[in-house]
């Protein structure tokens, strides 16, 4: 096989792909980190830009806000990924086996994965809301407990993570399913037969098979709650006070009410960094897994 | 599904009674939300304002009379469905290329550059707005046309989240297709091209179908790039729900009737898609 | 006596008038030309500007107001000039962004934007604004005999620079009234009960103890009847509280101008934000959230417009924007016709003289503008619509939509003294009181250290840090961000 032949044929079919990426993802990444090292608010006496170096991201360094909001925004992901990383697996267990109305069970189960965003965080707020909505009313009715996500600042991180679980659990559970149906069934036979109880069986044999999968989809997840918005934003707006503002909230704010883009700019690339850097380990430990052969 | 034998015993946890009472309650659980944005939808505004009856006493209709009556509404609908389809289609497309040569050829850096795709969907949006902007009312600019507020805008921006979600997808999905399959037709003296079309893409297809769906779903929701970059005739349905957020009180009514009718579409594909979502995501080893 | 012929005759004929109803009634909706002003003039003069044909673009807020312009002005505009005008609609920061971005970048995609009366200054500096008044007066074809700068409101100074041209046209103006439940205020019973624990009449309050009484009151009478004593404007999170402390509550404690003074806000260099006047209606205001409703902490302008309509509280500050539906419209509200409007209580009567000679203010005249950015390719055929829509003969309809007066003369036309008395006397308030009442402070810097304040403001109501604590950390974030904004 000629192989440097061939090899073009791989790059040809490639190429469009690095082209509209290249183009619509380079040219602005450019174009932020260049602004990212000037000081821009286009309020400022002074107009325009004024070039600073990496002022902005020694400031950032110290900035006690955006640490903040960074470090809320890990702890955050952090319990959102955990949290639907275990539903998600109990469920997809449950739906290996067929039972009636499985299939019901399933398709209404996915629904909240395809409703947008801002119509997500709207619904939950009418659900939150003090003197309209539902949970506020019946907890108080049934319970006498008092629940305001606007003045509490525990009750405003439950109502972000349940609405969170709602909407990203099924994808979990879907993709854990598939990694689970996809474990071949001679080495599992070969166990039980081995006299393997259940706890063995899952630490040594179902858990690292799966390993691949649960890494994916923490990568996914991952990626997503670093830099999530919208539905945030309208349920709790940020608050109370900054206790829900996240990273993607706060350069939201930084760039489009201060008008900084400077600032701005740099406080995206460190955080893209910081994404990177993360998933990047996350993706070493995936490819270490596999075989890499080609034609 | 062949589900006896030891993994279904060491695998499912529970069965029965248990396991009705768990899906029945995780159904209202994700149907509770739902239900209420219908029930909300039924309200005038006064009635969203009183406090909260789970019963649809009377229905307001005035909702989605406005909506389906709203011209604007019409066409920014359609506007998605175009915007999200060709998208979809477009991005399917070119993973489809992209992940058969990365994982037929072997081709320099190409872990690299795999890892470098998916970078384009980690950083958080706002400060890529302005650029995003100048690029499309500068840059790319002929006479009367411009990107900006074009549907070819939306759709080429787009390629920006879903193509690496795309190529992360099927990448796993023909990974899971033995070299070997190719190695034979190759033997036959099929061409690459051929090998693709004819035996790569048929044993993908469900992979192919998750992805467009997945893909047309992201496309469709998405709010921040097509309320910058576009202005009146480009603009999605997502943008007409952030617009009944007013100073003078948020239109819940209205806003959730316009939420269901815009996530109808995409709840329509799910129901006919399901089937494959599981086959899809077992790389085609698991048919139901 | 008619025979078969006539009858299918006479159906057809019936057919075809109630068809050309129909369509007569549907294109007249369209044909609104001759309820709004001099379009003759108006398409003369597209013609000869060679405006005829061409597409003007606009973004505003998605507002009653605004969409009147869409629902209404346009379409009139549009029918006698053969202009088109694409105007968006959108959510307050997305407006923002395009017109500034726009503006800024210099491209050229807006020929007519929103300008909100404090984000004029901000504009003015950077000259994003194309001169309205030196481009009607350089081109005798561009100005139109129905449109006369003199007969808007004061308002319209707001949008004046230093030589008095006028760079944005008024469309839309309210102030931020006290608003009380006339039924609560006017029932006998809760009058007596309110005498007998208080020994003075039950009257909205004058003073800031009058008003915590009455507040308190009302919260003890409510208690199981989902009624409170009082609104708060106090998300946190949201600028909406830092608008409602600093534009409305701190002027009638006679601390201005947010406690700037030539760009210095701690009392060490010459400002007041820290000020013991400001500290302790600040503390008054946040305790005032004992006596509101829960969703209070959540409440922006639009939230105390519908907590108010719900029936939620007795009194409160409420924009004029929200006094007219919740005064008026049965579909939105539960308290039509039981509203009344008067001036708000205050810390010492220092502050209503202050406010009558000029010296001061207490409380918020809200508004907004259309202006034509400068770089806008389009500027003359954009200056014919912001006449159009500046006509005399264009406002009552508009008052009547948007609950929004920017010309004296709209005071007395019929329409606008319906609502007046449907309102309690919101639009005689306006007009006599008006003058009491003042926009933003001219700060460029309005944004910016609008953000850096906020966030002390958020702590002290979520209560983390003192009132007191606040002001002083506000006002020396504020100095500092001045400082480095170089001014």
């Amino acid at each position: 096989m000629n192989k440097s032949h061939s090899n073009r044929l791989g790059w040809i079919l490639l190429s469009p792909s690095l082209l509209i990426l290249g183009i619509a993802g380079l040219a602005p990444f450019f174009y932020v980190i260049y602004v990212g090292t000037h000081s821009w608010n286009v309020f400022s006496k002074e107009r325009g830009k004024v070039f600073v170096g990496i002022q902005n991201y020694r400031d950032l360094v110290f900035d006690s806000a955006f640490l903040g909001t960074l470090s809320r925004t890990l702890l955050f992901s952090f319990l959102v990924v955990t949290i639907e990383l275990i539903l998600g697996f109990i469920l997809a267990l449950s739906l290996m086996k067929d039972f009636k109305a499985k299939t019901f069970f399933r398709t209404v189960y996915v629904l909240p994965v395809v409703v947008a965003p801002i119509a997500v965080g709207a619904t939950w707020r009418l659900m939150m809301a003090q003197g309209h909505g539902p949970i506020p009313f019946f907890l108080n009715k049934f319970f006498g407990w008092d629940f305001n996500t606007g003045a509490s600042t525990t009750q405003a991180w439950i109502a972000i993570l349940l609405m969170d679980i709602w909407h990203w659990t099924p994808f979990v559970t879907l993709t854990l399913l598939a990694g689970l149906l996809a474990i071949p069934k001679e080495p599992v036979e070969a166990a039980s037969v081995d006299g393997a109880n259940r706890f063995q069986m899952y630490r040594f044999l179902i858990l690292p098979m799966l390993l691949p999968v649960i890494l994916i989809t923490v990568f996914i997840r991952v990626m997503d709650s670093l830099r999530s918005m919208e539905d945030v934003y309208m349920l709790t707006n940020g608050g109370p006070g900054s206790s829900t503002t996240f990273v993607g909230l706060h350069i939201f704010r930084t760039v489009f009410a201060k008008q900084e883009y400077g600032y701005g700019s740099s406080m995206s690339l460190l955080v893209l960094y910081f994404t990177i850097v993360i998933c990047w380990l996350l993706f070493n430990a995936l490819t270490g897994k596999e075989s890499k052969r080609t034609v | 599904m062949n589900t006896n034998s030891a993994q279904s015993r060491f695998t499912s946890i529970f069965s029965g009674v248990s396991r009705y009472a768990l899906w029945s309650l995780l159904t209202i659980f994700t149907l509770g939300p739902i239900y209420w944005m219908f029930v909300v939808s039924s309200r005038s505004p006064v009635e969203v304002y009183d406090k909260p009856n789970l019963v649809i006493d009377s229905f307001y209709t005035e909702n989605y009379a406005k909506v389906f009556q709203d011209r604007v509404v019409r066409n920014y609908m359609v506007n998605s469905l175009i915007v999200a389809t060709t998208n979809a289609i477009l991005v399917t497309v070119l993973a489809l290329f992209a992940t058969y040569a990365l994982t037929r050829w072997k081709l320099k850096g190409s872990d690299s550059i795999f890892f470098w795709t998916i970078t384009n969907r980690m950083a958080p949006p706002a400060a890529f707005i302005l650029p995003n902007f100048l690029i499309f009312t500068q840059v790319v600019k002929f006479d009367d046309f411009m990107l900006f507020d074009s549907k070819i805008g939306l759709i080429l921006i787009y390629c920006l989240f879903n193509l690496p979600f795309a190529i992360w997808l099927l990448k796993g999905m023909l990974e899971g297709i033995p070299l070997e399959l190719d190695e034979a037709a190759l033997v036959d003296r099929a061409s690459r091209m051929q090998v693709l079309f004819k035996i790569i893409v048929p044993l993908a297809a469900p992979g192919l179908a998750i992805t467009f769906i997945l893909t047309w779903v992201f496309a469709w929701n998405e709010y921040l790039l097509a309320a910058s970059l576009s202005s009146s005739s480009a603009r999605t349905i997502t943008t007409r729900l952030a617009e009944y957020v007013t100073t003078t009180g948020t239109n819940y009514g209205e806003l959730a009737a316009v939420a269901i009718i815009a996530t109808l579409p995409a709840i329509i594909f799910l129901t006919f898609i399901q089937k494959y979502i599981v086959t899809g995501l077992t790389f085609g080893a698991v048919k139901e | 006596m008619l025979n078969i012929r006539n009858r299918r005759g006479l159906a057809l004929a019936s057919v075809v008038s109630s068809l050309a109803l129909v369509l007569s009634a549907c294109s007249s909706s369209s044909d609104s030309g001759s309820a709004s002003g001099d379009d003759a003039w108006f398409a003369e003069a597209a013609e000869k500007l060679e405006c005829k044909g061409k597409t003007l673009k606009g973004v505003t807020e998605n507002t009653p107001p605004g969409q009147y312009v869409k629902s209404d002005i346009i379409p009139a505009f549009e029918a006698a000039t053969g202009m088109k005008v694409d105007l968006e609609t959108t959510s307050w920061d997305e407006m923002y962004s395009k017109a500034i971005n726009d503006m800024e970048a210099k491209t050229g995609i807006y020929d007519f934007v929103y300008i909100e009366q404090d984000i004029i200054y901000q504009y003015l500096k950077n000259n994003y604004l194309a001169n309205i008044t030196q481009t009607i007066n350089e081109n005798a074809d561009l100005k139109a005999p129905s449109f006369d700068l003199g007969k808007f409101t004061s308002f319209i100074d707001n949008f004046k620079d230093a030589n008095g041209d006028v760079y944005g046209i008024p469309m839309e103006a309210f102030v931020k009234v006290y608003l009380y439940r006339t039924d609560l205020f006017n029932d006998p019973a809760i009058q007596e009960s309110f005498k007998a624990k208080y020994k003075r009449d039950l009257v909205p309050a004058k003073n800031y103890k009058e008003y915590k009484e009455i507040a308190e009151f009302f919260t003890e009478y409510g208690k199981g009847k989902d009624l409170w004593g009082t609104t708060v404007q106090a998300v946190t999170g949201h600028p909406a509280s830092f608008y409602e402390l600093f534009e409305s509550i701190l002027p009638t404690n006679g601390v201005y101008n947010w406690g700037i003074n030539n760009g210095k806000a701690t009392s060490a260099n010459g400002g007041s934000m820290d000020s013991k006047a400001a500290k302790d209606v600040f503390a008054f205001w946040v305790g005032l959230l004992k006596q509101a409703p829960p969703e209070s902490k959540q409440s922006t302008w639009t939230e105390v417009g519908t907590t108010f309509a719900a029936g939620r509280a007795a009194q409160g500050w409420v924009y004029g924007e929200n006094v007219a539906w919740i005064a008026t419209d049965a579909s939105k509200s539960k308290v039509v016709g039981k509203v009344g409007v008067t001036l708000p209580p205050l810390g010492n009567p220092q502050v209503l003289e202050d406010a009558k000679s000029g010296k001061g203010y207490l409380g918020y005249y809200d508004g907004g503008a259309f202006g034509v950015p400068a770089t806008s390719n389009n500027i003359n055929c954009s200056i014919l619509f912001q006449q159009y829509h500046g006509q005399e003969s264009v406002q009552a309809k508009w008052a009547a939509a948007g609950s929004r007066i920017v010309m004296e003369s709209t005071y007395s036309d019929p329409i606008v003294q319906e609502m007046d008395a449907k309102t309690n006397g919101y639009y005689t308030h306006m007009k006599e009181q008006g003058p009491l009442y003042r926009g933003a402070p001219p700060y460029p810097f309005h944004s910016a250290v609008r953000e850096v304040i906020a966030p002390f403001i958020y702590d002290a109501i979520a209560g983390k840090i003192s009132t007191s604590d606040a002001l002083d950390k506000a006002a020396k974030a504020a100095d500092a961000e001045m400082k480095k904004l170089g001014y």
